[in-house]
């Protein structure tokens, strides 16, 4: 009898000692700077020493100005009432599953000639009508715009100024802190946005990490997460021809080796040939 | 007896094996997330699931999963809108075109304006534009491009005529 009951407790110490090497197991995974459970820890760790830098509003604001500078920079928005809601939709559509799908965001065509996309902190993004012509369905639409929305859910261009002066002991903007000296901060802090994302780009790192969000992102929405390779592929074979300043070509790393990371990340979607691409709606809102 | 002890041992090591092997958890990732009676979208609404809240899987596999949250609602939710870890706690925090997260939104009416509904350029905007000279025309576009908001209903049309996600067949 004493036995069972021994056998028993040697057996739940064992179980015990099972969850407890789980733990150790786990614990140790964090120590690997290039484990999952490490990255997901340093991310969580960057977004709240970000939040604790800056508010939404403040993030907004930056947004804001610097869309004034880019519509000046690149053009207008097309004049199409129908098609930048279409653009909204999409964009909608994939922000809602993107890792930030809290924030209003809005989407603009903007008629431009440079084959470009870019987002403005706080959610506001631009798509070149260049860049647009570029693309034959919607889910290469969609894997576009999750690629600025993995930008704004990373706070990429927030972090390339978060040395400026501007911010130096500013956590939110006010009325008072646009006027005087800290106005004309602000005012160069917005000239050193542009050229970050307009003239020298983003760090690569952010630019892969931007790729990858768009293709997770694009497959969790339920759209085929090879869109984004598709337009690459498309931008490589008209490079010849296309203007490079200000565009996707001189801002963003090589499209050889943004394509090549991404189909290494393609495995992890088996059926990714099954999902929607979307092809006559796109053709009939945009093509038109 | 004998048998009494073997008992005792079976369900010890049972109790020994839930502590170890903890229930399987999601986390609601997603705006607009639905909790559903069955694997399907046409299958009636048990509870709207606003982003960070915690499931407990009860299966798992296919694209959708059967999941239960914290007060014991059962039902099926699409896989692209759960995660394996918690969303970020700004994010919960932020508030969503479907108006929904687990701790509400940060955003304060007062800023409501240039935020969620947004009605145009915040009045901070507003005074770089002046500072910059910026002319008229640009910062009306800017307002147009700020005010054109799609409505949750709207979206969800959307993605049923485009087949996508689990509006798919």
């Amino acid at each position: 009898m004493i036995r069972v009951f021994f056998t028993a407790v040697m057996m739940l110490l064992l179980a015990v000692g099972a969850a407890r090497a789980d733990l150790f197991k786990e614990l140790d995974k964090l120590t690997n700077p290039d484990s999952k459970e490490r990255k997901i820890l340093s991310g969580a760790t960057q977004v709240i020493s970000s939040s604790k830098e800056m508010d939404y509003a403040t993030e907004r604001t930056i947004g804001e100005s610097l869309s004034l500078e880019s519509l000046q920079r690149f053009g207008k928005p097309v004049n199409k009432e129908a098609l930048q809601r279409y653009l909204n939709l999409v964009g909608d559509a994939v922000a809602a599953n993107s890792k930030r799908p809290t924030i209003p965001y809005r989407f603009a065509v903007l008629d431009s000639p440079v084959q470009n996309a870019f987002a403005a902190p706080g959610g506001i993004i631009f798509i070149s009508k260049a860049l647009l012509g570029v693309i034959e369905n919607e889910s290469e639409l969609a894997a576009v715009l999750a690629h600025e929305i993995g930008h704004v859910a990373g706070k990429h261009a927030i972090k390339s100024i978060r040395r400026a002066q501007f911010l130096q002991g500013v956590g939110t903007i006010t009325a008072a802190t646009m006027k005087g000296d800290k106005g004309k901060q602000f005012e160069s802090m917005i000239g050193d946005l542009q050229t970050t994302l307009f003239d020298k780009g983003l760090d690569k790192g952010m630019e892969y990490e931007a790729d990858s969000a768009a293709m997770e992102t694009a497959y969790r929405t339920g759209y085929d997460p090879r869109g984004l390779i598709n337009v690459l592929k498309k931008l490589q074979k008209i490079e010849g021809s296309s203007i490079k300043k200000g565009s996707w070509y001189s801002t963003h790393p090589p499209l050889d080796e943004r394509i090549a990371r991404l189909e290494e990340q393609l495995k992890n979607y088996p059926d990714a040939a099954s999902l929607a691409t979307v092809k006559s709606r796109f053709a009939r809102q945009v093509k038109k | 007896m004998r048998k009494k002890v073997v008992t005792a041992l079976a369900l010890l090591l049972a109790l020994a094996s839930t502590v170890a092997m903890a229930e399987e958890k999601r986390w609601v990732s997603s705006d607009g997330t639905t909790l559903k009676t069955e694997a399907s979208i046409s299958s009636a609404d048990v509870a709207s699931l606003p982003v960070g809240t915690e499931l407990s899987v009860i299966e798992a596999g296919g694209r959708w999963i059967k999941v239960r949250t914290a007060k014991g609602k059962e039902g099926w939710v699409y896989a692209g809108r759960v995660a394996d870890t918690a969303p970020s706690a700004e994010v919960t925090k932020e508030g969503g075109l479907f108006g929904g997260t687990v701790q509400g939104s940060q955003i304060e009416t007062a800023k409501a304006d240039s935020a969620r509904s947004i009605r145009g350029l915040s009045p901070e905007t507003s005074q770089y534009a002046k500072r910059r000279g910026t002319p008229e025309s640009f910062k009306k576009e800017l307002d147009k491009i700020l005010a054109r908001k799609v409505s949750a209903k709207e979206l969800k049309a959307f993605l049923r005529e485009g087949k996508i996600g689990e509006y798919a067949q």
